[in-house]
């Protein structure tokens, strides 16, 4: 099976005297169907290599390959269009528009990508709503629903494009243990049963227990990556 | 609109509704940016406009006068073309004045699309009354032509310009002149001219009071009466001449003149010191006028700054779903474009408001109540929209620019 996204000897470090490293000579490979748990100690480069993994971020070496494409020469508004229709990212903080109420949060990515007509991407948002049991809270905004329900609205923008790719930065960081583990399971749904790759960065033991693949970090450096049989 | 663009436009648009009270205070400023543009520019433009159709109206739109601008070349001159002749102390020969071949000229003018052309003769002539004697210019006309050609009727208090055609010996002078004479219409007086002719001259009307030239030293006579007081059969000195678009005074009159070498004097040629007074004043007030614009769209830079500034986190999590950076830009620079838009329609309406107050007011002057000239043409509500929306765009594009800049990596990893 051919790997969705690889990294080839990437680092990434911020300018300064010193450089400051964040990411050190890192190469790996990411296949579809797979949950992959990055883990290791605050600043260890975890959210760096999500972010070069996701596109946000450009590294100071090395490259990074999407289907087998190098990203690197692409300028920011194509690394975009990639970002649009293949990533979805969940973050610690549930970062959903304030503005808009949850259905309508689901609908931006689809709105943005323009491939539906309105109709048929307001139906595809209710019903991965109700996929996560919000159905009857569509209708209401990020400020009246609880952490867990915006995480979930959020895991639902997220693959509202259908993404080959789900990218989690400390997706459980800010919820209870009852609401980390349906938003586990959930991660693990994406991978096994929908066929998509799942990369989540956390300090979460049950997150990173329930992903097929573990990687380690430390200093910017992958430490030791342990493989769990399904 | 394209779905995407709509979707951005109501990313806009709900920024704003989320900020309500600073959306009103910008709009705000641009409605009274707007509506004072509308109210200053309609009485600076409207009284102009009054001013240049007095001009316009006051004389004819051209004047071929008996003059000519440079004298004739000398046959010397003209013989030996571009070798150094230089004569001196010739003597002039002395010309009858008035215009030779007028009917010719006037036939030219007449066969232009609209053209009307009003021959008349001029010439100083003292009125005799009761041991009183008073200077005055008279102007022989046909009057069923200049009627046409100059609004000499509309300057008349009492009588016709067609009354001159009705009394034999008729003439109109004005309320001034007729006060100091003391006279009235229906009294003659005496006319004498300056090659001693001399006849009795019965006052058929008279101008208004306040129309200084017309009031005190203009008097108007029948075109044959003035030629034949004045001892100049069949001569004209003057051809006013009225046409369809004023606009095109000063390039038929340069071909005019150009084709007879008698001064044709244009009404813009007349009033160029006006002229030019007016466009040194409409610099001075769109300056004046556009600051106002300006500090309003000070104000659509601050709301979208702020937005820029409170949506960074917004910003990232967009940039990460896949909005490019020039999606971002958009949703600001429609932030600015809503509120220069709703800026307008209200300033449309508060100025539309500010003319209706300005137009109701009456002043008095020479004795008439008065209304003020105002221009309320569609041109001054388009430039009003034209200077907001662009200063409106501009004032939104800075900080759009800077939100189109934000790493959204720096803001994700700092979670704020």
């Amino acid at each position: 099976m051919s790997a969705i996204i690889e990294v080839e000897g990437v680092s990434r470090s911020l300018p300064g005297t010193p450089p400051v490293a964040l990411v050190v000579d890192v190469s790996l490979s990411i296949q579809p169907a797979t949950f992959v748990a990055i883990v290791g100690p605050s600043g260890c480069g975890k959210s760096s290599l999500l972010y070069l993994l996701g596109l946000l971020d450009r590294p100071t070496e090395g490259n990074v390959l999407f289907n087998g494409q190098d990203m690197n020469p692409l300028r920011g508004d194509a690394r975009a269009q990639i970002r649009l229709a293949s990533f979805g990212f969940v973050f610690q903080f549930h970062f959903l528009l304030p503005e808009f109420t949850a259905l309508e949060n689901v609908m931006l990515p689809m709105r943005r990508l323009g491939k539906l007509p309105l109709g048929e991407i307001r139906a595809k948002a209710q019903a991965l709503l109700e996929g996560m049991g919000l159905g009857e809270k569509s209708a209401k905004t990020p400020d009246r629903l609880s952490g867990g329900e915006r995480q979930r609205v959020a895991i639902a923008r997220a693959v509202a494009n259908d993404p080959a790719l789900v990218l989690g930065d400390e997706p459980t960081g800010n919820l209870d243990s009852q609401n980390s583990a349906r938003v586990v399971e959930m991660f693990r749904n994406l991978a096994h049963e929908q066929g998509r790759a799942v990369v989540c960065v956390t300090h979460d033991p049950d997150v990173a227990a329930a992903a097929d693949v573990q990687i380690s970090m430390l200093d910017g450096r992958i430490k030791e990556t342990s493989v769990r049989p399904r | 609109m394209t779905g995407q663009l709509r979707l951005l436009a109501s990313v806009a648009a709900r920024h704003l509704v989320g900020r309500r009270r600073q959306t009103i205070v910008a709009v705000s400023g641009v409605a009274v940016g707007v509506g004072f543009f509308l109210a200053v520019s309609a009485m600076m433009i409207g009284s102009q406009n009054d001013f240049i159709k007095t001009l316009i109206d006051a004389a004819p739109h051209i004047i071929i006068s008996d003059e000519l601008r440079s004298p004739p070349p000398q046959p010397g001159v003209s013989l030996y073309k571009g070798a150094a002749v230089d004569l001196r102390h010739y003597k002039v020969r002395n010309e009858v004045r008035g215009l030779k071949g007028w009917p010719e000229i006037l036939r030219t003018i007449n066969a232009l699309p609209g053209a009307i052309g009003s021959p008349s003769l001029s010439g100083a002539i003292t009125l005799r009354s009761g041991g009183r004697e008073e200077a005055l210019t008279i102007v022989g006309v046909d009057p069923a032509i200049e009627e046409k050609v100059s609004t000499i009727q509309d300057q008349l208090r009492v009588g016709r310009l067609r009354d001159l055609e009705s009394t034999q010996g008729g003439i109109i002078i004005g309320e001034e002149m007729a006060r100091r004479l003391g006279l009235g219409v229906g009294d003659v007086v005496g006319a004498t001219s300056a090659s001693g002719k001399s006849r009795s001259l019965r006052i058929v009307g008279l101008f208004k009071r306040g129309q200084t030239q017309f009031s005190s030293g203009l008097g108007y006579v029948l075109l044959r009466e003035a030629q034949s007081l004045l001892g100049r059969p069949f001569i004209i000195n003057r051809i006013g001449v009225r046409l369809a678009d004023p606009y095109e005074a000063q390039p038929i009159s340069r071909r005019l003149e150009a084709r007879y070498a008698y001064k044709a004097e244009s009404w813009q040629e007349r009033s160029a010191d006006f002229l030019s007074l007016l466009v040194t004043r409409n610099v001075i007030m769109y300056s004046v006028v556009s600051a106002i614009l300006l500090v309003a769209s000070f104000g659509i830079y601050t709301v979208v700054s702020n937005s820029v500034s409170d949506k960074r986190r917004d910003i990232a999590i967009m940039r990460s779903m896949g909005f490019s950076e020039r999606d971002l830009q958009l949703i600001f620079v429609f932030e600015g474009l809503a509120l220069a838009l709703i800026g307008i329609v209200a300033g449309w309406l508060l100025g539309y408001g500010l003319m209706a107050i300005l137009g109701s007011l009456k002043f008095p002057i020479a004795g008439e109540d008065q209304r003020l000239p105002l221009d309320r043409s569609a041109r001054q509500y388009a430039i009003a929209a034209a200077a907001s929306l662009l200063s409106g765009v501009i004032a939104a594009w800075l900080p759009a620019r800077k939100a189109a800049r934000v790493d959204p990596v720096d803001i994700l990893r700092g979670a704020v």
